[in-house]
């Protein structure tokens, strides 16, 4: 290790410290949620200058295990922006129900690290590391309410399988190891080049392919291996939930870059397949099942099923030959952030008071109640729905556009993209049925929701309506996060 | 003249539904009176870009519109570029070369009237009927009618399909809020019909931008650009097999929205749900945005698939129209009556523009506007009726002559226009539709006339069942609440009537207007025009 190289991993090390001195500002003065809030939120500041600064740099360090890029640049910034949304989304559902906020916000803060890590390794060991740092704090987290029943099953399901796929992502890593001899990304992907120039692959890097497929696929939370989400996603305290439908998602995405078109780029021919199906798949039934939902949150994580089948036909694209499939990816994720997170800010904000449930009932009549709360949800679902002008209609656009360059097959997964949009609309749109065109079974005072959570909405409203009306803003971004070119 | 007139025509109701966002809600007094100026200035400033439309600026091709003998040659046409004025564009999406690019010919600047002329009156028409949350119904209003004008002028196709589907979110939220006893079902019955046509749309030109992009050395520029691609269609550069299938996705979205015959079935239900002012502008101009979607884009883009397919859609377009009369006369309701009679109208309009022939094309966008104004003034009318009674069953009606002459007149004049009455607007359209495809398809055209005499038949009837006899005993319960129209609602009626006699007598003000735009789409669908 020498300077520089700490110089490189200065946002991964900066974090680690904010999280550190949350806990120690909790320890000085207990009890003060006002000054761990300012520690966090100030920390995550700091984080974020520091990840600008290295914008447009590139080096490595640790013998090139972890590569700094526009890649970690783009990701490190949306995890960081992840991490503050939640935590200014966190603060008016821990209070009412007695939560401790340091312990919260450390952990996500522990966990953003682990997701920054991931955005930069260039090393399937370290990536596993690093996966691990990520999704430990995350169990956590779902079990925050630990005198919730609820949340306590999800964790456990969370974890279970969550360990399960990580043991198997890590089987699959030992093989691929085994059979190219490296653990460095670049050296994988060389020696694959060099096995497919002989002819076939071996048998044995056939298998670890398939179980990193599989574990990578239970990290999205791609069906048949989503079976952990609902649960997890209902059981959690509702800013958890927030954090980990978009965290860890586009975590596990960033592990798909960096370890399926990094290292396994010289066999996408092999993997599109698989992916095409995969992404059939996910946003069909992860559709058809939302369509059935009475919970908002269970909707929402069926939802997310689904986003992640549209985000994996821009990983299909890729494999299909059109590297733009991955800048779409990218989009993908930063405007997903803003409207999913928007959408659970909102259901966070009914659920202020405990006891308050999810139901879709709750909603009724919120539109007239209170009218920004409903004109943002509207404004998040429809997003989410993919009406233009909005963030979100540009991540479709942008992932079918594509899809349709790649051709073929992939035209056909572009058609089914579509018709499953629409379909999605059915239950997007009913809870904007329910906020205006019902009234409440009872009467309901309007929630007041805090300033910093107004801070959050309004960060993730004007995101939402930003990226969509000018999404050249993101698009430079996500263009320059590119970094694999064919 | 570099002023944006057309940005500034489509901005103004945006500006406006601000401004009103900005009012108290506790004043909808102020709300009502500040949204219909906003949308009375867009009107007048539509009207004034009418009168500095340059007509001539077109080019003269034929010395009478009816130009008879018509050649089907599918394929490759001659390119005739339309003449779009006061364009505008600005870079928007640099990446993909796409624009904000608008301009207009003569039949975007008749539906841009349209949609204006409409929208005051349907703002006018609501300011009895709502008075629940006022605020968010009149900017639910202004910000349709941003979506509708710019569906009519945007030369861009992926600002056309923005705007498109910007049209959608309001009229959900218009039928679903402030809709009748089944409007939950039939706002959402609405949205998922045209969201599956719309999003694949979005694929076909998707697909269509990315082919005009590989042909062009992977450069994006250009590539949504409606007068490029035009040219590029009409230079045959499409392939056939793309064609068939870009043509069919469009073709799905414009026939869910016109509605064509087996598509039409959320218009019924949409229609009795909405709002009165909501049925006058679905009825008006939403059925408006297929048609002209076919006209501008579908056909010029693809004309050989066009072609391929021009034979099954004439068929489906009979079968419209002869569906939509004869369930016309069996339906009980009011409402549901005139929107099945749209089905029925709407039909004459896709025969007009598969019937690849100038007159049929001329009379297909005479017939959209006639609709727009005739079933507009029919909606209103029997809005001025549930007003009172709170019901549209025809049957609980009767002698409302008696009980309501002024409004029995004007809705017998409204009658007689839509069943087609010689030297009113309506009767032109179905005429020259009826000549122009009777040298395509004899048959079919003379099923269609035949028609004519069906929707006289259900109209009428219609007609005699609630204005002659004695007063019913329902309405005779109502007492005192039966009062005739008043003066507000005369005014929203006023102008539609006035524009029925005068496009009655004299079509040619709308038809030299279409002549350029008539030409220019007979060549790009591969038509030769002799004569």
């Amino acid at each position: 290790m020498s300077w520089s190289d700490l110089g490189t991993i200065s946002p991964v090390v900066l974090a680690v410290l904010v999280a550190a001195a949350i806990l120690i500002v909790d320890l000085a003065v207990p009890g003060r949620r006002d000054a761990v809030i300012v520690t966090a939120l100030g920390g995550l500041g700091l984080v974020a200058v520091a990840i600008l600064i290295q914008a447009g740099h590139s080096g490595s360090a640790f013998g090139g295990s972890y590569s700094l890029d526009n890649l970690t640049v783009f990701l490190d910034m949306l995890f960081v922006i992840i991490a503050a949304l939640t935590i200014l989304f966190a603060v008016d559902y821990l209070e009412p129900r007695g939560l401790p906020m340091a312990e919260f916000a450390a952990v996500l803060v522990f966990a953003v690290t682990g997701a920054m890590l991931v955005a930069g390794s260039t090393d399937l060991l370290l990536l596993f590391v690093a996966l691990e740092l990520m999704v430990l704090p995350g169990y956590m987290l779902a079990g925050f309410a630990r005198n919730d029943p609820y949340s306590t099953e999800g964790a456990i399901k969370y974890f279970l399988l969550g360990s399960f796929s990580s043991a198997i992502l890590l089987f699959g890593l030992a093989y691929v190891w085994g059979m190219t001899g490296t653990t460095r990304v670049d050296g994988v992907a060389s020696a694959l080049a060099t096995a497919i120039s002989h002819g076939s692959i071996q048998p044995g890097l056939a298998m670890g392919l398939a179980f990193m497929s599989t574990g990578v696929a239970f990290k999205m939370a791609a069906v048949p291996f989503h079976y952990w989400t609902p649960d997890a996603y209902q059981g959690s305290p509702t800013p958890v939930t927030a954090y980990l439908s978009v965290g860890p998602k586009v975590g596990a995405f960033a592990i798909a870059l960096r370890l399926f078109v990094g290292a396994l780029g010289p066999l996408k021919a092999d993997w599109l397949p698989v992916v095409i199906v995969l992404a059939a798949a996910t946003m069909t039934l992860g559709n058809l099942v939302a369509i059935t939902q009475d919970n908002v949150k269970r909707m929402l994580a069926y939802s997310s099923i689904a986003h992640t089948g549209y985000i994996l036909v821009g990983l299909a694209a890729y494999a299909g030959g059109q590297v733009s499939g991955l800048s779409a990816i990218l989009f993908y994720g930063a405007a997903y952030t803003f409207m999913n997170m928007g959408a659970f800010a909102i259901v966070t904000a009914l659920q202020r008071r405990p006891g308050v449930s999810s139901q879709i009932a709750t909603f009724a009549g919120l539109g007239r109640r209170d009218p920004w709360l409903g004109a943002l949800m509207a404004l998040f679902l429809l997003s989410l729905t993919g009406i233009p002008p909005l963030a979100g209609f540009w991540a479709k656009a942008y992932v079918i556009l594509a899809a349709i360059q790649a051709g073929g097959w992939l035209t056909a997964l572009a058609v089914l993209a579509m018709i499953n949009a629409a379909a999605a609309a059915f239950y997007y749109l009913r809870v904007v049925v329910y906020m205006y065109m019902r009234e409440p079974a009872e009467e309901t005072a309007p929630v007041s929701p805090g300033l910093l959570f107004r801070v959050g909405l309004a960060a993730t409203g004007i995101g939402t309506l930003i990226f969509g009306l000018f999404p050249a803003l993101v698009t430079a971004a996500s263009n320059a996060a590119n970094v694999f070119h064919v | 003249m570099n002023l944006p007139i057309l940005s500034a025509i489509t901005f103004t109701p945006l500006v406006g539904a601000l401004v009103v966002a900005a009012l108290p809600s506790t004043h909808p007094g102020l709300i009502r009176r500040t949204s219909l100026a906003f949308s009375l200035l867009a009107w007048v400033m539509s009207l004034v870009l009418l009168a500095a439309f340059a007509f001539g600026n077109t080019p003269q091709l034929g010395p009478t519109p009816i130009l008879v003998p018509t050649v089907l040659t599918p394929g490759v046409g001659a390119f005739v570029p339309t003449n779009f004025q006061f364009k505008e564009a600005l870079d928007w999406i640099p990446n993909f070369g796409i624009q904000y690019k608008v301009g207009i010919d003569g039949l975007s600047i008749l539906m841009v009237v349209l949609t204006t002329t409409l929208t005051w009156i349907s703002i006018l028409a609501s300011f009895g009927p709502i008075k629940d949350r006022v605020k968010g119904y009149m900017i639910s209003f202004l910000i349709l009618e941003v979506g509708m004008i710019g569906v009519f002028i945007a030369l861009d196709l992926f600002l056309f399909y923005i705007f498109w589907e910007i049209v959608l979110v309001p009229m959900y939220l218009i039928i679903g809020i402030w809709g009748g006893a089944n409007r939950v079902y039939a706002t959402m019955k609405f949205v998922l019909y045209t969201l599956v046509g719309s999003l694949l749309m979005l694929v076909a030109i998707l697909a269509t931008a990315f082919a005009y992009q590989v042909a062009h050395g992977s450069s994006w520029v250009g590539a949504f650009d409606f007068e490029h691609l035009q040219a590029f269609a009409a230079a045959g550069q499409f392939g056939d097999a793309f064609q068939n299938l870009a043509f069919l996705a469009l073709f799905l979205a414009f026939a869910i929205k016109v509605p064509m015959f087996p598509f039409h079935t959320w218009l019924p239900d949409a229609h009795t749900e909405a709002p009165t002012a909501g049925s006058v502008i679905l009825a008006g101009v939403l059925l408006k945005l297929g048609a002209y979607g076919l006209i501008r884009f579908a056909v010029p883009l693809y004309p050989h698939a066009a072609h391929t397919f021009a034979g099954p859609i004439i068929v489906l377009s009979i079968i419209a129209i002869v569906y939509g009369a004869i369930v016309s006369i069996v339906q009980p309701d009011l409402k549901r009556l005139v929107a099945y009679s749209s089905v029925s109208h709407m039909g004459f309009v896709t025969l007009g523009i598969f019937a690849f022939s100038a007159t049929a094309l001329q009379g297909a966008i005479l017939q959209m506007i006639n609709h727009g104004l005739i079933t507009g003034g029919l909606f209103l009318l029997v809005g001025v009726v549930y007003e009172r009674t709170h019901d549209r069953t025809i049957a609980k009606m009767g002698g409302l002559a008696a009980a309501m002459p002024l409004w029995a007149t004007v809705f017998g004049f409204f009658i007689l226009a839509s069943a087609g009455l010689p030297g009113l607007s309506g009767f032109v359209g179905e005429f020259l539709v009826f000549v122009g495809s009777f040298g395509v398809a004899p048959v079919m055209a003379v099923a269609s006339i035949i028609v004519m005499v069906l929707a006289a038949m259900y109209l009428l009837w219609m007609f005699q069942r609630v204005a002659f006899g004695t007063v019913s005993d329902f309405l005779k319960g109502l007492g005192g609440h039966l009062t005739d129209m008043d003066r507000t609602e005369l005014v929203t009626l006023l102008p539609l009537g006035v524009m029925i006699v005068v496009l009655g007598l004299f079509p040619s003000l709308v038809l030299d207007l279409l002549r350029a735009p008539a030409q220019a789409f007979l060549a790009a669908a591969g038509v030769t025009v002799g004569g």
